[in-house]
């Protein structure tokens, strides 16, 4: 290949040349894990070293702080971040998105984790200019979970309790898929939202989620996370179950509208834990689990 | 007249002191001092002169240039309720930015860039609607051309959020409400250029202001056309919003009240009005930035809102004592 290389450089200004010499030029770039890793916003990785100080400003990102082992070491996280129960004794920072950028700095961070979003470019911005690392994930798959989590073990020096946490939410997930397998699938919709509608599509973790538990999403042809859709499109598909918050799901079976939906009539409408399903954290398998519970009751002890 | 002047400039200098010091992180006045001098702790120094600085500079500039813009607008139009945001600027900066957002170009310098686009676009439709209408003479063409492109902004944002992903809504609804919570020295620097090139020419024009003032008739016998100077007076004045549009979105209330303020104090001749509007207007925002980012720390107010909850009541007073 190096000769190849070497040689493209002689090529002269005729157009077929060029191309030739652009084709072997690009086979020529180095493959894309040699190359210096970026992280979700696309800015490099902070390099890896034991972090004495962490604010991580994203519920599924704490949660794989504390996972790792990192926990006594974060200080500072978001008004969301809940779970475990030890992340309510860090102090609260507000929000995620467009965070208080003096509030971080005034932590004395050596690392901050950001929500990777077009919003927080100024905030990542001022961190790194106060010469703190920072990474910007963006996790709304279970890959990029998975992905997230190896990233954040590099980072704070835990490759391989990293690992170990994707194993276990793979196994506990695969588990999962076994148990409801050969099983008839039933057909469920999601709503995320009442005004505008709003449902989960197949760029979502969730609808990753309620496949593995054995359900079909009705709107998995849609590929982004919470698409807008309508409410005689839901009609139309007819699902089996309508999966849903605790606030939204009560109010459905007296909603005149609602009642034209076969699963609303007749009580079909199932409850999930959002604190613990909304989240792409390391629970993920226990998220599955209590999927698989609310659509085969049994199938799972 | 000098002792109200020297008041408000106190009332500047003491509010932008208070806006360094205080934060959701507390730096006290010893900390301050040794930040200012040299041999503070790097984190205070990174918080005041980092973050907190460029941040009460812009507040500074917004507040001055949008205190400027409005009085500019009150006077060319003869109408108390003119201001930079009902004529057009607002709207069509808002569609620039919400256009930028919905189609994934959410980069902040970017965004800044589209809004002053669609702000100096909305611009010269409404001039280009008042040339048309035939009415030239009618300072109350501009005033409508502004309000009819304010309503198609308007429709047109509508449209644009509810296609739009919910990230880019809730950014573009943000951005809607004005901040300053990003604000770097290069966005400082941008406005500043500009209010260093419109403010010194809005002050020489304030002779204009005063002969327009004596209505169209008498303006043109002192030798000033009325319906030229009014047109360059309105483009001035918006593009001194549109750059504040750019920097911070869009901040309301500000050129409606402060021109009234302002008048208050120092009577009606135009340069002491625009003058005393640029002061008047640079404590109101910087102290309104205060507001914002303490009352609910660390999460922030939209300063726009903060604006407008402080400047109301300071209105309706101010009406009644009118009476």
């Amino acid at each position: 290949m190096s000769v190849f290389c070497f040689s493209s450089r002689g090529s002269t200004g005729k157009s077929w040349l060029t191309v030739i010499a652009a084709v072997v030029l690009a086979a020529c770039t180095p493959a894309p894990d040699d190359r210096p890793a970026l992280d979700d916003a696309g800015d490099p990785l902070p390099p890896p070293a034991v972090r004495s100080r962490i604010v991580s400003l994203n519920p599924a990102t704490t949660e794989i702080l504390f996972a790792l082992g990192a926990g006594d070491r974060v200080v500072g996280r978001t008004t969301w971040d809940t779970w475990p129960e030890e992340a309510r004794r860090v102090p609260d920072m507000g929000n995620a998105i467009r965070p208080s950028v003096e509030t971080v700095i005034g932590a004395r961070p050596d690392l901050v984790v950001l929500y990777a979003s077009g919003e927080n470019t100024d905030a990542a911005r001022a961190f790194r200019a106060a010469n703190i690392d920072v990474i910007s994930l963006r996790i709304d798959s279970i890959a990029e979970f998975e992905r997230a989590t190896m990233l954040l073990g590099e980072t704070v020096a835990e490759p391989g309790r990293a690992r170990t946490v994707v194993d276990s939410v793979r196994g506990t997930l695969e588990r999962v898929r076994a148990a409801t397998a050969g099983r008839e699938r039933p057909t469920v919709f999601m709503l995320s939202w009442e005004t505008p509608l709003m449902t989960i599509g197949s760029g979502s973790f969730l609808s990753e989620l309620v496949e593995i538990a054995g359900g079909r999403n009705v709107f998995a042809d849609l590929p982004e996370p919470s698409p807008q859709v309508t409410f005689e499109e839901v009609l139309r598909r007819d699902p089996r179950f309508i999966l849903g918050g605790p606030t939204t799901a009560s109010k459905l079976g007296t909603n005149e509208r609602w009642r034209l939906l076969p699963a609303v009539r007749e009580g079909r409408v199932l409850v999930m834990d959002t604190l613990l399903v909304g989240r792409p954290g390391v629970r993920l398998g226990e998220a599955a689990v209590s999927l698989a519970r609310l659509f085969h009751p049994g199938s799972i002890p | 007249m000098t002792l109200r002047v020297t008041l408000l400039v106190l009332a500047l200098v003491v509010v932008s002191l208070a806006a360094l010091a205080l934060g959701p992180v507390s730096v006290d006045a010893r900390e301050l001092w040794r930040v200012v001098t040299g041999g503070a702790d790097p984190v205070s120094r990174a918080i005041v002169l980092d973050v907190r600085a460029p941040r009460v500079a812009l507040a500074l500039l917004v507040g001055a240039a949008l205190g400027m813009s409005g009085g500019v607008l009150q006077g060319a139009l003869r109408n108390p309720l003119a201001e930079p945001w009902l004529l057009g600027v607002s709207g069509g900066a808002a569609v620039g930015a919400v256009l930028a957002m919905s189609a994934g170009l959410g980069d902040p310098s970017f965004l800044s860039l589209a809004a002053f686009a669609g702000a100096l676009a909305a611009v010269f439709v409404v001039l280009g609607i008042a040339r048309a209408s035939g009415l030239r003479a009618d300072p109350r063409v501009l005033l409508m051309a502004g309000v009819v492109v304010g309503a198609f902004a308007n429709a047109a944002i509508m449209v644009l959020l509810a296609t739009a992903p919910a990230e880019a809504a809730r950014g573009a609804l943000w951005w809607m409400m004005g901040s300053l919570g990003s604000a770097q020295w290069r966005d400082v620097a941008r406005l500043g250029v500009v209010l260093a090139i419109v403010g010194p020419a809005l002050l020489h024009w304030a002779r204009d202001l005063d002969a327009l003032a004596l209505g169209h008739d008498a303006a043109a016998a002192l030798g000033v056309a009325p319906e030229a100077t009014s047109r360059r007076l309105y483009l001035a004045a918006s593009l001194l919003a549109a750059a504040t549009v750019a920097a911070a979105g869009l901040v309301g209330f500000v050129g409606l009240l402060v021109p009234h303020i302002a008048r208050s104090l120092v009577g009606s001749r135009h340069r002491a009005v625009l003058a005393v509007s640029a002061l008047v207007g640079s404590t109101l925002v910087v102290g309104a930035d205060l507001a914002a980012r303490t009352t609910r720390a660390p999460a922030e107010l939209p300063l726009g809102a903060v604006t407008a909850m402080v400047g109301v009541p300071f209105f309706l007073s101010l009406l009644r004592r009118m009476r």
